[in-house]
């Protein structure tokens, strides 16, 4: 894939990732740029996924609000949206193809929390699918 | 960085002139290696105008055919895209982007890369 | 033989769950007041969520994607949150509706209060999506919904004047005594009621929830192309019932019972117990179709993993926004607000918003890189950029008009 041209937006974003099991992991909200370490053009090291990163898209006021909202939802101390390295995207092509699985990204957490807190408790959730 | 902040900022050149807003960056895999994704995305440019638009829609591709009264009008919206390259761009503040040069020779985006 | 069958099914289904609350208060109320001068808009109307409709499903069927998930990426994140914002509110106020509409059917059956009702059928309706096979969920009240062909017998057994109903509907004109801002009012709630946006997120959905594949192309259009023109007719039944009955007593009709009158009056208990089964599987149907489109619109902007096809705590957050939807939908009904009312309001809303869901789907299904060889075809999208054209100026006007004629009254 050398030399591959893409644009962000159009490419890039709002794109349906998928883990490494096929499974839905949430859609392509912003990106982060970082410069590198001997100088030259920024490139992208990171995909940024849930509220926080959304609220940057959606900016004004709603998107303040969100990204406060996002922030307190994560129980870490950093105030900064959830963000995949770049390292475990695998594919890009109509959806992003990521080499990991769903559980160990960080954009999972309000995932897993609302599946043992709420959705676990009633009976019949580990059921097979229906 | 994020990209959300490139997008929507103001172009603005040497003369303080606007060339117009950011609606889309370009990007080549020709950076760093960074994990298993091989070479990184390298911003290579700044896209200016309208076209992001119609591009979003999916008529860049030649292949899009129909339906005919939509690929007409965003054609028509589509023709005052702008590219800048990365090299040009001088400083990054909230909502502008300073380039070096003047807003009159920037190049049509399918023109560039 | 065992296609044979699929397809026979499929149509079936399609048939008997074509109708919902919205369609039995828009056929019925439009009949009394306009008699047949609006039946070419149930037509209108038809073609236009079958055009769409299997647009949908082919989408989903051949690129794996149902319309949500299309919408955001064609959009944008943020023109695309407006989209989400109208069609989840329009589709949880149809919910409620068809919580509601459950209730009343309950209510002509056992004359206790259609209110107390309320909490079962919502508990009912999240327990069916929670519990019941996608497949069964979809066939059982698919052909437990046909009994409402049991107004088209009770018509049969009335002779009516054939020929003074089909001149009425080719000829459309604004009955006397009516003005022209309100008939065209109707109009909307009718092609609203037709088209809901709904149908076509749980149609697409489903498309990916049953797995369909390139080889179920054929049964999709099968079911859309001979299921809902045939749904269309059951409703058009319900309208000439409403012109032969209420018409001419300048009767309008506000309560279901009203509804079910004519066709007891007909057949008699016998009738009417089957035309309530009918009222039951239709809104019931429809509630779970509606609560699962609450959870499919937004789990799909979002990208969160969706779906009954996967164990509920694979998608947890799909599972809480269905929830969510169908108690708060529960809570609108309960809080005394008119069903019949909301229902109005409700179909009214689903024709404004229908560009919204129908531009995304007619850009994906021309786009080869998602269909491959199965993009529309030119009358395909002929006719698709028409609808489209119609539903943007249908789109401008509701609200004008629904403040004009104080919500057709």
């Amino acid at each position: 894939m050398a030399g591959r041209v893409l644009d962000a937006g159009l490419d890039l974003f709002d794109r349906q990732l998928l883990d490494k099991d096929a499974r839905l992991a949430g859609k392509v909200d912003d990106l982060e740029f970082s410069f590198p370490e001997g100088g030259g053009p920024p490139h992208v090291t990171a995909i940024l996924a849930g509220p926080g990163a959304l609220a940057g898209r959606l900016g004004g006021r709603l998107g303040a609000w969100l990204e406060g909202l996002a922030n307190r939802l994560r129980d870490s101390q950093e105030r900064r949206p959830a963000r995949i390295p770049f390292g475990v995207v695998k594919r890009i092509g109509s959806c992003v193809d990521l080499s990991v699985a769903k559980e160990e990204l960080e954009t999972d957490r309000v995932d897993a929390w609302i599946g043992d807190h709420v959705i676990s408790r009633i009976p019949g959730a580990r059921h097979a699918p229906e | 960085m994020r990209l959300s902040e490139l997008l929507g900022a103001e172009v603005v050149d040497e003369q303080g002139r606007g060339a117009g807003r950011v609606h889309d960056v370009r990007l080549e895999q020709d950076g760093p290696i960074i994990g298993g994704f091989g070479a990184s995305l390298r911003l290579a440019g700044l896209i200016i105008g309208w076209r992001a638009l119609g591009a979003r829609f999916g008529y860049e591709r030649a292949s899009m055919m129909g339906p005919l009264p939509v690929k007409l009008l965003v054609g028509w919206v589509h023709h005052d895209g702008r590219y800048v390259e990365w090299d040009r761009v001088r400083a990054i503040e909230p909502g502008r982007i300073l380039i070096t040069g003047s807003a009159d020779d920037l190049p049509h985006p399918s023109a560039a890369s | 033989m065992r296609k044979v069958f699929e397809i026979a099914l499929g149509i079936l289904t399609a048939i008997g769950g074509f109708v919902d609350i919205g369609d039995i208060v828009a056929n019925t109320e439009t009949g009394a007041r306009f008699g047949m001068s609006l039946a070419w808009v149930v037509v209108v109307g038809v073609v236009g969520i079958c055009v769409f409709a299997e647009m949908a499903g082919r989408v989903a069927t051949v690129s794996g994607r149902p319309v949500f998930d299309l919408v955001r990426e064609r959009l944008g994140a943020r023109v695309a949150l407006v989209n989400l914002l109208a069609s989840f509110f329009i589709t949880f106020l149809t919910l409620a509706a068809e919580i509601g509409g459950v209730a009343l059917a309950i209510e002509l059956a056992t004359s206790v209060n259609y209110l107390l009702w309320i909490p079962l059928v919502a508990f009912l309706v999240w327990f069916v999506v929670w519990r019941v096979k996608f497949q069964v969920m979809e066939n059982v009240f698919g052909l437990l919904g046909l009994a409402l062909i049991v107004v088209a017998v009770a018509l049969w057994r009335l002779h009516p004047d054939w020929g003074g109903l089909i001149h009425g509907a080719t000829h459309p004109a604004v009955p006397k005594g009516e003005g022209h801002p309100t008939w065209w009012y109707f109009a909307i709630a009718l092609l609203g009621a037709a088209m809901t946006p709904y149908e076509v997120f749980f149609f697409s959905s489903g498309a990916v929830e049953d797995g369909w594949t390139r080889s179920d192309l054929m049964v999709n259009r099968a079911n859309v192309y001979i299921g809902f023109p045939l749904g269309g007719l059951l409703s058009l039944t319900l309208m000439v019932m409403a012109t032969l009955f209420f018409e001419p007593r300048g009767i309008e009709p506000g309560h279901l019972s009203q509804v079910a009158l004519s066709t007891a009056l007909v057949l008699g208990k016998l009738g009417l117990a089957v035309l309530l089964v009918g009222f039951f599987a239709a809104t019931f149907g429809a509630a779970l179709e509606t609560a699962l489109s609450c959870g499919y619109t937004v789990a799909q902007y979002f990208g969160f993993q969706w779906g009954k096809f996967v164990r509920p705590t694979e998608a947890p957050r799909f599972h809480l926004v269905t929830l969510l939807s169908i108690v708060l939908g529960a809570g609108l009904v309960l809080s005394t607000l008119d069903p019949i009312k909301v229902t109005e309001y409700s179909i009214v809303l689903s024709a404004a918003a229908l560009p919204l869901t129908y531009f995304p789907i007619l850009l994906v299904a021309n786009d080869p890189d998602y269909m491959g060889d199965k993009v529309n075809s030119r009358l395909g999208n002929a006719i698709g950029s028409l609808y489209l054209a119609l539903l943007l100026v249908v789109a401008v006007v509701t609200i004008p008009l629904m403040i004009l004629t104080k919500a057709g009254s």
